[in-house]
């Protein structure tokens, strides 16, 4: 759920890994970002609406995945996808640390980037840098 | 009582005002965009705090730790879904109540430890059930594990009615509970009940049948009107 | 024609024990001099919402009684009384504001610090919304600017 960069990526890998993956997003203009060669189904629709989950097959679903903009529309989205579907696997970004640690602690699978980025540049930062490409 | 709003739209702001006017209760506002702000600040004084009611540092400061009630009303459930939730995981809020502008948004919000959803859709149609005699499925009630309680009413030039209930061709998992004749008599179906013009029908469906259910119960016979002229002859 | 100048009665003002704040406390016991008003030193505590507009704050309470007591003495210096008040509110401005309508004062004299807390002068939050809306006249004093 959420055609942005992020999920269109994960679209494209986890179907090189051999899944069968289905993408929603609110707006058609967003498939764009998949790859002309992505073979999922793509469906325009919004991922808070029980009945839209409905139609896209999210019962049958192995995984359900919410990396929308909205940290609130991802928590929503993601426990529909888990309280009334079923979905055994229900990850959610959430960019606010302290929710993210909320829905974390309530079971949800979460991930905030904007803590997983910071630590990522803090690790690269205290890594010396890389030999020879200093002063170009 | 201390009573937090979130959201200063027109449902927030008459919310506050009338909560305000009852005299007891301490009131506070949570609103993101700061015209609508001043307009609170202005017309109902000191009351109103400019944040982001889902955001937990708003939260602390609002004092969501002392207050007696929460109350989730801005344009967008999944938004007062979260404050509610927060509220109630974090702030250990004794009540939570959320406006929902998708009625179908009331089972999980439920499930999902909401003490109350109102739903202004949900009470138009339950208002305007009456009102239209051929008005299509109307949602009473939501049960668990996506089953719903629908009422719909039986139009004359449906293809069911003469049948028996136990003939019909109903969706999986759908049931008939009650049937209202048209005199006001409430009764329980069985297999041999026929269906009248004008029954009132209680059902219970699937969420994702509901469409199927209502076809199977107001479709017309294929050869209406013509054939019933033609057998009056 | 005549022209019946400062027609300034009862008047309050805000203190918070800044120099600004008994500055603006002289100049408004100038003012009410002329015509015996009463002068209303207002100290205010805002209270966090995380505690009930009622809550017992002591070392709070204790500040306010210090800065009306400095009150008194400057009142006094000026041969002058003032009439000192401490009150609890989630928002000074409007505490401000809402004693101003009440005490019916003709005239609130505020003072202001120089404060340049982002490189450029800032009136501040308080001083800004009693402008906008006190119903009297209003006289602002800021103190001088330093370098």
């Amino acid at each position: 759920m959420g055609c942005g960069r992020v999920g269109a990526a994960l679209a494209t890998m986890l179907e090189e890994d051999g899944h069968e993956v289905t993408v929603l997003d609110v707006q058609a203009a967003a498939f764009r970002r998949l790859p002309a060669e992505f073979k999922g189904r793509r469906h325009v629709g919004n991922g808070i609406d029980q009945e839209v989950l409905a139609r896209i097959g999210v019962g049958g679903a192995d995984a359900f995945i919410a990396v929308t903009q909205g940290d609130n529309r991802n928590v929503m989205a993601t426990q529909m996808a888990r309280e009334l579907f079923g979905v055994k696997r229900a990850l959610c970004r959430i960019y606010d640390p302290i929710r993210e640690e909320i829905y974390r602690n309530l079971g949800l699978e979460t991930i905030s980037p904007t803590l997983v980025g910071a630590r990522l540049l803090r690790e690269t930062l205290e890594r010396a840098p890389p030999a020879g490409k200093t002063g170009g | 009582m201390y009573i937090i709003v979130i959201g200063a739209g027109k449902v927030g702001y008459y919310l506050a005002k009338e909560l305000l006017a009852e005299g007891e209760n301490e009131v506070l506002v949570i609103e993101k965009d700061g015209a609508k702000c001043e307009r609170i600040a202005e017309e109902l004084g000191d009351i109103v705090l400019r944040g982001d009611g889902c955001e937990a540092a708003t939260m602390s400061l609002a004092g969501f730790g002392r207050a007696d009630m929460v109350i989730a009303v801005t344009g967008d459930d999944e938004d007062n879904l979260v404050s509610c939730q927060v509220a109630k995981v974090k702030f250990n809020v004794p009540r939570t109540v959320a406006r929902i502008n998708n009625p179908k948004n009331e089972e999980i919000f439920r499930r999902l430890g909401i003490d109350a959803t109102i739903s202004a859709t949900a009470a138009i149609l339950a208002h305007i059930e009456q009102e239209l005699p051929t008005h299509p499925l109307i949602p009473l009630l939501t049960l668990r594990m996506g089953l719903e309680i629908v009422g719909l009413k039986i139009p004359p030039t449906a293809a069911v009615v003469g049948k028996r209930v136990g003939e019909l061709m109903l969706p999986q998992q759908s049931l008939i509970a009650l049937i209202i004749d048209s005199r006001g008599s409430p009764n329980a179906p069985t297999g041999q009940t026929v269906i009248q013009a004008e029954d009132e029908v209680v059902a219970v469906t699937r969420t994702e049948n509901e469409g199927a259910l209502r076809a199977a119960l107001t479709a017309p016979s294929t050869s209406e009107p013509f054939g019933a002229a033609a057998s009056g002859q | 024609m005549e022209y019946d100048s400062l027609q300034v009665q009862d008047v309050l003002v805000p203190v918070d024990g800044s120099p600004a704040g008994f500055d603006a406390l002289a100049l408004a016991c100038t003012l009410a001099k002329r015509r015996k008003g009463t002068v209303y030193a207002v100290y205010v505590i805002e209270v966090a919402r995380n505690l009930a507009l009622d809550a017992e704050l002591a070392p709070e309470a204790r500040h306010g009684e210090e800065v009306l007591t400095k009150s008194e003495d400057v009142a006094a210096e000026l041969d002058y009384k003032v009439e000192g008040e401490i009150l609890q509110a989630r928002d000074a401005g409007h505490a401000i504001v809402d004693e101003a309508i009440e005490r019916a004062v003709s005239a609130v004299v505020m003072g202001v610090d120089y404060e340049t807390p982002l490189g450029e002068f800032d009136l501040g939050n308080t001083a800004l919304y009693v402008i906008k809306h006190a119903p009297c006249q209003l006289v602002l004093l800021r103190a001088a600017a330093r370098e």
